[in-house]
């Protein structure tokens, strides 16, 4: 027994052996350190910075503040990640496709050789996530404290944008995986940027057919991930109102009949007419504003005169004062009597109260805009993560497939 | 139904289309008869394409033509059955940039055409504007002839085989080549056959042929990286059988310097010798054989240099030692002398041939042979045949080999041996068989 064992041993040492694919991975994985300081790799550090600076101008002033300010914001940043990751390993492959063969030829494991991409690459991202979120924060851009996964929202984000980052970095280590030159991989480029913008499926409206589309970018589901982190269904939507904002000058008007006047305001159909009617008003204050617009004198007030806060105040409602002046017989006397109105779109805000009007409509806009999608919960963030991260898996093993056929190149 | 057929076999089903597609195919059928090519094949939808590109030697073009018209006729096909404004989209946008590439791929084939059948230029745009009426003059027109014919690939010469085959050894090493083969677009094609050697250890090896003569496929099925139908064999082991050992016995210099320009030497030999050395050998050892190849090399004194500093000279010596760190049995160089001048070459050799005086085999190819002649031990001769195959001229010592071709120099041997197309003399075929007479005793 213990002669087999010997035996075996001696074979075992006899064997030659070279180095396999985890030991591969290193060496690759220093020799990519090195290209990333003598090959200027890290250029692609100051470039992210300086996109990152670029976007945040434009987008620091509402995300995180409105519904449109976040979606144009998280687009704006999955846009910034797909760049900065796309751009990091687009040549990485093709422009050493000769050396890989040769290598691969000299017993290098293509899976070594693409593993030791992923590490490097992934360290890229994630200085490149470090630098952008820094950059945008030093920007203007005002983040949220509150996470939904960690106590930070920053950290949150953080790790939605290396994702997408690192999904597209490994989309194009697969399209340099195809290429046989840096050429061919640069043409192919804008086609997948474009593809991954216009089918992003947040920003554009796509038609039905198109909408499936969407399902296989990285940027649909970096949009959705990044709208559900910055609350996208629960921050004001501002345009509407800020439309009706900009017509606050244009006039109204028109000729009605009083009746008509009457049979509007007395409607139970319209819910802020009868908020309005509902509405209480002070009476005392009333007499007091009419008699100093006429240029009388008020008399004091009931605490000024003594009477004290105890004193019950004497409020009544604005359908109660319309009841009693439409249901007065000189009333149904003028009702036919034609009225011709005029005012403008500011002062009818103003009437109806513009602090309230503006707050309705944000929040019904925002109701009505909200996105099941971008929904802010943790379950709803994972699972998007989840996508995203089996894309960026996906996209590197097609990238290792494809590199396995390296030797069928064409001398 | 009758339309979809149209579409098929004409690519559209508009009446004037078709009929211009008619009166095409009848042409095409005539200059394929012409070019020895099955008159048949113009009715054969996308292969017609395919043909017609082989007449105008643009077999590559041809290939691409033929996919791409394919494809167009599946897509076209989509069209006309897509029901709504939106699939119909779908397949009009695709068949658009598929059509301008067409276009580029039949100006290319036009371009062949024309010089094969010597006619002008304005030719040309009659083919890409209504390939029928070129199509009926020259397929038809008498003193419109093609200046040669599409050979058949798939006749294979019989006639030559030596029918020898070499004894394996337990040292050395020894090349039974059978035939390799490679199919291309459902076509098999013979690039080298019948090739039998045994080269002794420590011989220094000249390989010699013109260009496209299987210098480079030949190399690649002996050192098992492209297999052939063979048995190659070094120092009693099989290559083809036991490659994952054998790779490690083999070192491949390629013509290019195929390194990473901005990495040292010294990385780039220690990355080497991590990837090439056995797990076995120890870190101290490794190191210690890098920095021996180094200065067998005369890289030391660069040793810190980025790679894309270094001299023409220095970046073949540095790519040679890459290999040489494992220190295999068989050497195969690729032009290690390209680029390089007489003097540097000289050196360049002169240290190969110390290597082979290790006891190594070392291969080289060269197109300046002559300058360096004297340290070589054999010359391998491979010529293109008739059939446009790979085939053993000769393989023995040099001396003998001028004597074999009566030429003096390497230089005319391959002259020899060339096509006359090529600005040689076309006696390959006549080599060929006196050597299988030589082989076959």
């Amino acid at each position: 027994m213990a002669e087999i064992r010997e035996k075996k041993a001696q074979r075992r040492q006899l064997r030659i052996r070279h180095r396999g694919r985890l030991e591969q991975i290193g060496i690759y994985f220093g020799k990519m350190l090195r290209m990333f300081v003598y090959q200027n790799d890290w250029k692609v550090l100051p470039m992210a910075a300086l996109i990152a600076a670029l976007v945040s101008m434009v987008i620091r002033k509402n995300f995180f503040i409105t519904m449109e300010g976040n979606l144009t914001g998280s687009f704006a940043l999955v846009c910034v990640a797909i760049w900065n990751g796309c751009f990091n390993s687009i040549q990485v492959i093709c422009r050493e496709r000769q050396i890989v063969k040769r290598e691969h030829r000299s017993g290098m494991h293509i899976s070594s050789y693409i593993a030791s991409h992923m590490i490097y690459q992934a360290l890229l991202c994630l200085a490149q996530t470090a630098l952008t979120l820094y950059v945008c924060g030093a920007m203007g851009v005002k983040y949220p404290e509150k996470g939904l996964i960690t106590p930070w929202l920053t950290v949150d984000l953080g790790i939605t944008i290396f994702l997408i980052s690192y999904a597209s970095d490994m989309l194009s280590l697969w399209v340099s995986a195809i290429a046989h030159t840096t050429t061919a991989a640069m043409t192919v480029m804008p086609f997948v940027l474009i593809f991954q913008l216009v089918f992003s499926g947040g920003i554009f409206s796509l038609p039905a057919w198109a909408d499936n589309l969407s399902q296989f970018t990285i940027s649909n589901y970096g949009l959705k991930c990044i709208a559900a982190q910055s609350d996208y269904n629960n921050t004001p939507m501002v345009s509407v109102w800020n439309t009706l904002e900009k017509v606050k000058d244009r006039e109204l008007g028109g000729t009605v009949t009083a009746g008509q006047i009457s049979d509007l305001l007395m409607s139970d159909k319209l819910k802020a007419v009868s908020e309005f009617r509902a509405r209480e008003i002070d009476l005392d204050a009333l007499l007091r504003s009419l008699m100093k617009n006429a240029g009388l004198t008020p008399p004091e007030t009931a605490e000024a005169a003594g009477e004290g806060e105890d004193a019950p105040r004497k409020t009544v409602t604005v359908g109660e004062i319309l009841e009693q002046a439409l249901n007065n017989p000189s009333f149904e006397a003028v009702r036919d009597e034609k009225i011709t109105v005029k005012t403008t779109v500011g002062e009818l805000l103003e009437a109806a109260g513009e602090e309230d009007v503006k707050k309705y409509i944000q929040d019904m806009t925002s109701r009505v805009s909200a996105n099941p999608d971008y929904e802010n919960t943790p379950g709803n963030v994972i699972g998007l993560w989840l996508i995203i991260g089996f894309f960026a898996l996906a996209y590197a093993l097609f990238a290792m497939i494809t590199l396995e056929f390296i030797d069928k190149d064409k001398r | 139904m009758l339309n979809v057929l149209l579409i098929i076999l004409f690519g559209s089903y508009s009446t004037s289309n078709v009929v211009m597609e008619a009166l095409l195919i009848a042409g095409l059928y005539g200059m394929f008869n012409k070019s020895g090519i099955a008159g048949w094949w113009a009715a054969v939808p996308c292969a017609r394409n395919y043909m017609l590109a082989r007449c105008a030697g643009k077999e590559e073009e041809g290939r691409v033509y033929s996919v791409l018209g394919f494809v167009t006729m599946l897509l076209s096909v989509g069209e006309y059955l897509a029901s709504t404004e939106n699939l119909i989209m779908m397949f009009t946008i695709p068949t658009f940039a598929l059509e301008i590439i067409r276009l580029i791929y039949m100006i290319r084939i036009t371009g062949g055409l024309l010089e094969v059948y010597g006619r002008r230029r304005a030719w040309g745009w009659l083919w890409v504007l209504f390939p029928f009426i070129p199509a009926l003059i020259w397929g038809f027109g008498k003193k419109y002839q093609p200046e040669w014919k599409v050979e058949d690939i798939r006749r294979v010469s019989r006639e030559l085989i030596s029918g020898h085959t070499v004894q394996g050894m337990s040292d050395g090493l020894t090349v039974n080549l059978e035939e390799r083969t490679a199919t291309e677009f459902f076509q098999k094609k013979y690039l080298l056959r019948d090739i039998h050697m045994y080269v002794r250890p420590g011989h220094m090896v000249l390989l010699l042929g013109g260009s496209g003569a299987g210098k480079t496929t030949f190399i690649n099925a002996v050192n098992g990286y492209e297999k052939a139908k063979a048995r190659v064999s070094l120092n009693g082991g099989d290559i083809y059988g036991d490659y994952k050992k054998m790779q490690y016995e083999v070192g491949f210099v390629p013509q290019q310097e195929l390194m990473r320009g901005k990495d040292t030497v010294y990385h780039t030999l220690t990355d080497a010798s991590k990837l090439r050395m056995p797990l076995n050998v120890s870190g101290e050892d490794r190191t210690a054989r890098v920095e021996e190849v180094m200065d067998i090399f005369g890289l030391t004194p660069v040793k810190g240099n980025l790679v894309e500093k270094l001299s023409g000279g220095q970046k073949k010596r540095l790519s040679i030692a890459m290999e040489f760190l494992s220190n295999p049995s068989l050497f195969i160089l690729d032009e290690p002398d390209s680029g390089l001048d007489g003097v540097m070459a000289r050196e360049l050799m002169e240290q190969l041939r110390k290597i082979a005086d290790q006891g190594k085999i070392v291969i080289v190819i060269t197109h300046t042979p002559d300058r360096v002649i004297d340290l070589f031990d054999d010359v391998i001769v491979l010529a293109k045949d008739s059939e446009r195959t790979g085939r053993l001229a000769w393989f023995g010592p040099v001396e003998e080999a001028r004597k074999f071709f009566g030429r003096e120099k390497m230089e005319q041997i391959v002259m020899a041996v060339n096509r006359k197309e090529e600005g040689g003399e076309g006696r390959a075929d006549e080599f060929i068989g006196r050597f299988a007479e030589v082989q076959h005793g």
